[in-house]
């Protein structure tokens, strides 16, 4: 059903968001879960600073995974220098 | 009051964009648009205007400056011509989409049957359904005006529009004509500074151009519909305002040529229409009844305005410059628009399609010549044969 012209924003222009969006989970498009080896993460934040989804959340310097919206795309994974973030198969996880 | 100096289209642009203020331009060469940029770079560069000046690395790129820029703010500029202008086609929506009223300059050339570099409307005529304001220009002093008056309409809070100010290859932007160049003070009273209330600003984030979901759709669409048809009155009123304030008077949608008691007359847009006037003019003084109706505003389409001047006349010549392939009725864009507006009038005005002054070439005294020739058998015979003309092939 059509949203209104009324209720369409002007432009499609929209004010920043500053709540997680409920009506678009991506989290179950993902296929890889990437997974951070806190051992060899050097916080340097790359991660952070190079997923198109802000999918990374830092807490106190430290990263870890929004997984509520995480693709999987594998760009953390690509980028990390220190090799870090591994990608793991969904399927080997339980839930 | 200004002053008058001989220069070309190409020129004349470049000094209204300098009158507009234009805060950021950016530029790709192609000619034969290319005179704007240079003359442009000039004045920046010898201080004359102060504006940002970035050169694309493309026409893709060159649109998504001014985008940028557009969203940002500032009043920006930018063109092209030919293939140039196809090439960056997937910019055109999203600017009209979002209410971007930057302004791009074309100046016409045909997209390349191999290697050919002529004047051709075809360019600009892949565009006319982007929700971009549209027209062409005649005379190097209507390009200076066009640019000026399609600020003003594009930016005015009922429309927000992104404008194409057209202008044929060679034939006006190379052609030098006597220019009346405003002063600062006539255009700071014709055109305010431009304030979109969507601008990006750090101080209050805002997202433009987000993913919607396809609910969204047809709300989105119908608002720019309505800005397109919002921009008809915008478009007389500021008309209206040019003549007041410079003193030239431009009828908004057609301008009409000796069609007083006519009763056959040729209907086109652009450079050529001057060709055609002075064949209007001899034939006029040979006691033939024929005229000329030339379409100043494209887009939005002037449908009523249309049917009013041409149904008064046995029989139309519609000119296209432009190759359209396949198109209804064999000839161009021009024909099939001009029929849409006489739809309901009956078989009354019988409408030829001539496409002449392909690649470049001149459509000639001969030939226009010899469009009226054909125009007066069907206006007095009555009938029609063959209704579409390729020139000079075909007539």
């Amino acid at each position: 059903m059509s949203v209104q012209v009324k209720d369409v924003p002007f432009a499609g222009t929209v004010p920043s968001p500053k709540t997680e969006n409920e009506g678009m989970i991506t989290g179950s498009w993902r296929t890889r879960r990437p997974i951070l080896d806190k051992d060899k993460c050097t916080d340097c934040r790359m991660c952070w600073i190079s997923c198109p989804d802000s999918s990374i959340n830092l807490t106190n310097g430290s990263v870890s995974f929004n997984l509520k919206y995480c693709k999987g795309c594998g760009i953390c994974n690509e980028i990390c220098p220190v090799g870090a973030i591994s990608l793991v198969p969904e399927l080997d996880f339980e839930e | 009051m200004g002053v008058k100096k001989r220069i070309s289209g190409c020129v004349a642009t470049a000094n209204a964009v300098k009158l507009a203020d234009v805060e950021v331009i950016c530029s790709f060469p192609i000619r034969p648009y290319t005179g704007i940029m240079s003359e442009l770079a000039r004045m920046v560069a010898d201080g004359e205007l102060d504006a940002e000046f970035v050169h694309g690395e493309g026409e893709h790129g060159q649109l998504s400056v001014v985008y940028g820029a557009s969203a940002a703010g500032a009043r920006a500029f930018t063109g092209s011509a030919g293939v140039g202008v196809t090439y960056a086609m997937e910019l055109y929506s999203p600017i009209s989409g979002e209410r971007l009223p930057l302004q791009m300059a074309i100046a016409d050339r045909t997209l390349d049957p191999p290697g050919d570099f002529g004047s051709e409307h075809t360019d600009a005529l892949c565009l006319r359904d982007q929700g971009w304001i549209q027209g062409w220009a005649a005379t190097p002093q209507e390009a200076l005006d066009l640019t000026l008056l399609y600020y003003r309409i594009g930016e005015d809070p009922r429309v927000l529009l992104p404008q194409y100010a057209c202008q044929d290859g060679y034939f006006v932007s190379h052609i030098f004509g006597d220019v009346e160049i405003p002063d600062v003070a006539q255009v700071k009273e014709f055109l305010p500074p431009y304030k979109n209330h969507h601008v990006l600003d750090p101080r209050n984030p805002q997202i433009m151009g987000a993913q919607m979901e396809p609910a969204m759709g047809p709300g989105m669409q119908y608002q720019r519909y309505q800005a397109v048809e919002s921009a008809r009155q915008v478009i007389e009123e500021a008309h209206d305002e040019f003549g007041r304030i410079f003193g030239r008077k431009y009828a908004p949608w057609v301008e009409e040529y000796m069609t007083d008691d006519a009763e056959i007359a040729i209907f086109m847009q652009g450079g050529h229409s001057e060709t055609c006037k002075t064949v209007v003019k001899r034939l006029r003084n040979l006691g033939e009844k024929v005229g000329m109706v030339r379409l100043r505003t494209f887009r939005p389409f002037p449908t009523q305005h249309v049917r009013e001047a041409l149904a008064k006349f046995k029989a139309v010549g519609v000119v296209d410059n432009s190759a359209n392939f396949g198109i209804s009725g064999g000839a161009g864009v021009l024909l099939t628009e001009a029929r849409t507006a006489l739809y309901g009038l009956g078989d009354k005005v019988k409408t030829l399609g001539f496409v002449a002054g392909l690649g470049g070439e001149m459509i000639t005294h001969e030939e226009f010549h010899k469009m009226f020739g054909k125009l007066k058998e069907v206006a007095k015979t009555g009938k029609t044969g063959k209704e579409n003309f390729w020139l000079p092939f075909e007539l």
